[in-house]
């Protein structure tokens, strides 16, 4: 039985690495009592696997997992136990039961949907703040290459953060739920194709402050909100195949 | 957390608010706001957030005293301690306590911390150690010195005692190194001596008395607090005591000048391990630490009696947990935290009494499961091949490790580590006949009486074991590690001379030297000169508190860390304090030259000590007291634990240690040649 697994990274568990999620996971797995499958050979391992790496301090309301079972489950019953013993922070949302044989996972997810967060001192700030990304935001789409610089511990590397954009949304808005009460933000929104080299927001920031004469402030949080398929307003998330507005803003007017 | 909460006697179950501290804030600030958004630029972000599974989160205005307990160095290498585990489940099993935990944050945190006024913190609520009642610190070693002064500074508290008061949390240190805290003594409040199970509960009820007598105007020096603490047997309170020393500079005794204080501190000794089943709810970690695993204390204490092990002395008499608690301790401990690992921990794990048995159940428990087992052994002999061979019914046979100490049989004789080079050559044939693929062997050099030819002999067993490795597959392998031997205090080494840095290299070289033609044989050493801070802390007097200060004020933190080069700070503080190495750690002390630990008790006789210092350079061995008459090293009596080296039930214990209590026997003592040694015993019963 093979499931997969759509679930958040909030609050305290954005600071697990990838390479430290495996073994939360499979712990997480045991305690549930979630008849995992193991690999054959001299290690065995369990069949739990990720389609791709969040950064550390990221968070997300769009990550995605994917498990073998050993045997068949009740996947409501199983996947609430496994809920429960996942991390605070760490809630599955949705999940979808799949063949063998069904194409890889990553191949619905074609896009992401990110969030860029800055914290305001007042609602006039972040609206001001929100105007400001939403004029770099535009031209950052006119132009035709923008050209960042990563750091990395091994070297610094060059980046043209424009081939894989699609589209930009500015909005003052709150932002992620894991967030403080009481906290105005301005958001800066962004899809990204999945394919091509891998931009972070980090990048598409860098790229940003580089569009105008006021160094941008600092960001607070950055937020994986959706992945799928890109349509003309959004994401359509690739397991509920509901739409995850683009801008900010609307969506919380339609909710 | 129920059933406990019922043993609670009910004067503790008072109006909490009527008691709380005058100055006790209602609840101190939690940092975690301040210190998220510079998590993101700091390696292993991971370690400061908390959070794991079993995490115990208790409000502050629930609890009346308050623990922040502490191992002082990274989350990685300090998380496992079970120590830490034992006492942050017993106090927040307390209706009336609350624990947390604290360990040291690496250089790129500490910085950010400095620079944005963050102070140590509490991995709960990220609360700063400046609010705790106290700040448990647990010193399994001396390389951690620096780094509780750093916590401290960082955290808010006046490094020295003397600049302390009343509002600030009570700085108590545990653990093995803390049986000589002299060079530690202006910065500790108090020291427990042993076991921390009972002697923390019963501190808590010290603190909770006095947080009400404070309250109510009955408690107004921090002077009244430490003699309270003091008055809690095996505990030791640093500023009571002062160091005599003679003309010559020498130390002569260390006195008791405060009224009440008793002149010698009796370390604490839990006499039945069945009382303290802990940790039970052991932490999850959420990313990587140096032990992943569910572990189970089966024993504690030791009494092969090797003489270098600091360890084994102090920790003495064996007390062992008895199998239907081990067996259950894992069951229960694996489900719940879903580790794939269990570890069984002690000195020396296959020396449990019922050793065979317990390593059958549990490897009938998880066959056919993903579920490992380890066993962490200094034994080098067939018996631990049969054990790890039952251990590993799952999964792969991969590495197996010994621990021979010394290359020769003399030197051998020397530090009483019992085998022959024969036994472990042919310990090494039945590994590697069974499938075992890599064998590690651990040594030391710069032990008393070592020449060049000891030296070089563990060169020529590495390389015999290596044979014997090859011999049955091309691929296996064979490491030699060898480490420099420091003198600890509490041994029979504790009079030895430590070998100079040079001297330890040159040493290394020689088993390099010889092994170096063998390509598949591995040697692993350390740098010799990480002894030289050890040794130093190890048996240095209260002069050294200055030296620590003073190297921690240059910068030194995380001594024994490659990634931090402390050793040019620690010999600018040791030449700017005027002492000497030489005189320090690379001279051989006198019969009766004062040590500064000598009024901390850790049971064992000085005279006993001393004579089996003299057995050892005539190279006399001396039997474990497991399977010999007692040969009174000065524990057991005054003990209720008649002199016991199984569990305490006598119908479940075995017949064959007719050892009997309170000092000389009148009777016909027990023991003869015909006993079993440990190695038949277990066999018969495995």
């Amino acid at each position: 039985m093979r499931l997969r697994i759509r679930y958040t990274k909030l609050g305290r568990v954005r600071f697990i690495s990838a390479r430290d999620l495996s073994s939360v996971w499979e712990r997480a797995i045991r305690r549930a009592k979630v008849p995992i499958a193991y690999s054959q050979g001299f290690t065995p391992h369990p069949k739990v696997s990720f389609p791709d790496a969040l950064p550390v301090g990221y968070a997300s309301t769009g990550e995605y997992a994917e498990l073998t079972l050993a045997s068949e489950i009740d996947p409501g019953l199983g996947l609430a136990r496994l809920s429960a013993a996942l991390p605070t922070g760490m809630d599955i949302t949705t999940y979808l039961v799949v063949a063998d044989g069904s194409p890889r996972l990553a191949k619905y997810l074609q896009a992401t949907l990110w969030e860029t967060a800055w914290p305001a001192t007042t609602p006039d700030e972040a609206v001001d703040l929100a105007d400001e990304l939403r004029r770099r935001g535009d031209a950052l789409l006119a132009a035709e290459a923008v050209e960042v610089v990563r750091h990395r511990p091994k070297g610094d590397k060059v980046l043209d953060v424009r081939p894989p954009l699609a589209a930009v949304a500015a909005a003052p808005a709150p932002a992620d739920p894991g967030t403080p009460p009481n906290t105005t933000f301005a958001t800066f929104r962004a899809v990204l194709r999945n394919d091509g080299p891998t931009i972070r927001p980090a990048d598409l920031v860098v790229a940003l402050d580089s569009l105008g004469d006021m160094p941008l402030p600092e960001p607070r949080l950055y937020t994986r909100v959706a992945q799928g398929r890109i349509v003309d307003d959004g994401i359509l998330e690739a397991f509920t195949q509901q739409v995850q507005a683009l801008d900010a803003g609307r969506q919380v007017e339609a909710a | 957390m129920c059933a406990a909460a019922l043993t609670i006697p009910s004067h503790l179950d008072a109006d909490l608010a009527a008691i709380r501290r005058p100055h006790d804030p209602q609840v101190p600030p939690s940092y975690w706001d301040v210190l998220e958004p510079v998590l993101p630029k700091v390696s292993q972000p991971a370690q400061y957030v908390g959070g794991e599974h079993n995490m115990s989160v208790t409000p502050w205005a629930d609890a009346r005293t308050r623990w922040l307990l502490c191992y002082p160095d990274t989350y990685a290498i300090g998380q496992p301690n079970q120590g830490i585990q034992i006492l942050y489940e017993l106090l927040n099993e307390r209706a009336t306590s609350l624990a947390e935990r604290a360990y040291a944050p690496w250089f790129d945190l500490e910085e950010e911390m400095r620079a944005r006024g963050i102070p140590t913190f509490s991995l709960e609520h990220h609360y700063p150690l400046w609010a705790f009642d106290v700040f448990g610190v647990t010193l399994p070693h001396e390389l951690g010195h620096t780094n509780l002064l750093n916590l401290l500074d960082l955290g808010g508290v006046p490094i020295r005692t003397a600049d302390r008061t009343l509002d600030h949390p009570i700085v108590l240190a545990g653990g093995h190194a803390a049986f000589n805290p002299e060079p530690l003594a202006p910065f500790l409040d108090a020291v427990v001596m042993g076991d921390g199970e009972e002697a923390v509960l019963e501190i808590d009820d010290v603190l909770a008395t006095a947080k009400a007598d404070r309250a109510a105007g009955r408690l107004t020096s921090r002077v009244q607090l430490l003699e309270r603490l003091s008055g809690v047997t095996g505990v030791y309170v640093p500023s009571f005591y002062e160091p005599r020393y003679a003309p010559d500079g020498r130390l002569r005794a260390t006195v008791a000048t405060h009224p009440g204080t008793p002149p010698r501190v009796p370390k604490r000794t839990v006499q039945d391990l069945e009382d303290f089943p802990y940790p039970q709810k052991q932490i999850v970690p959420m990313t990587e630490t140096v032990h992943e695993r569910f572990s189970v204390e089966i024993f504690r204490g030791c009494t092969r009696g090797c003489r270098f092990c600091q360890a084994g002395m102090i920790t003495r008499p064996v007390r062992e947990r008895r199998p239907e608690t081990i067996q259950k301790l894992v069951t229960e401990g694996v489900e719940d935290t879903g580790f794939e690992e269990v570890g069984l921990l002690s000195l020396s794990s296959a020396d449990h009494a019922d050793i065979g048995d317990i390593a059958r159940n549990l490897a009938d428990t998880y066959e056919g499961t993903t579920t490992s087992l380890s066993l962490p052994s200094t034994r080098v002999d067939a018996f631990n091949v049969t054990l790890s061979n039952e251990l590993a019914r799952n999964g792969r046979r991969t590495g197996l490790t010994f621990a021979p100490e010394a290359g020769s049989e003399r030197m051998r004789a020397v530090i009483n580590k019992m085998v022959s080079e024969e036994d472990m050559l042919r310990t090494a044939e039945i590994a590697f006949a069974n499938g075992w693929r890599h064998v590690k062997m651990y040594f030391m050099v710069g032990l008393p009486t070592e020449r060049d030819e000891d030296v070089e002999a563990i060169a020529h067993l590495g390389i015999k074991v290596y044979e014997i490795a090859q011999k049955h597959g091309r691929g296996n392998k064979a490491t030699v590690s060898v480490g420099g031997f420091v003198p600890k205090p509490h041994t029979p080494f504790q009079w030895a001379a430590q070998d100079t840095p040079e001297e330890i290299q040159r040493k290394l070289d020689l088993v390099l030297e010889i092994i170096k033609p063998y390509k598949g044989l591995r040697l692993r050493t350390n740098d010799p000169q990480e002894g030289v801070i050890e040794g130093l802390l190890a048996r240095g007097d209260r002069r050294v508190a200055p030296v620590v200060e003073r190297a921690w004020r240059l910068g030194a933190t995380f001594d024994g860390w490659h990634e931090s080069d402390t050793l040019p700070h620690w010999h600018r503080a040791i030449a700017d304090s005027g002492l000497s190495l030489d005189d320090l750690s690379h001279h051989e002390r006198d019969e009766h030259e004062a040590f500064p630990w000598d009024h901390l008790d850790a049971g064992l006789d000085k005279q006993w000590l001393w004579d089996d210092w003299v057995d050892a350079i005539a190279e006399k061995p001396l039997d474990d007291c497991r399977w010999i008459p007692c040969y009174d090293c000065g524990v057991c009596p005054g003990l209720d634990i008649a002199h016991d080296t199984g569990y305490t039930n006598p119908e479940t214990r075995g017949p064959t240690l007719p050892i009997f209590a309170g000092g000389p026997a009148t009777g016909p003592l027990g023991g003869s040649p015909d006993l079993p040694t440990s190695a038949a015993r277990l066999d018969g019963g495995a």
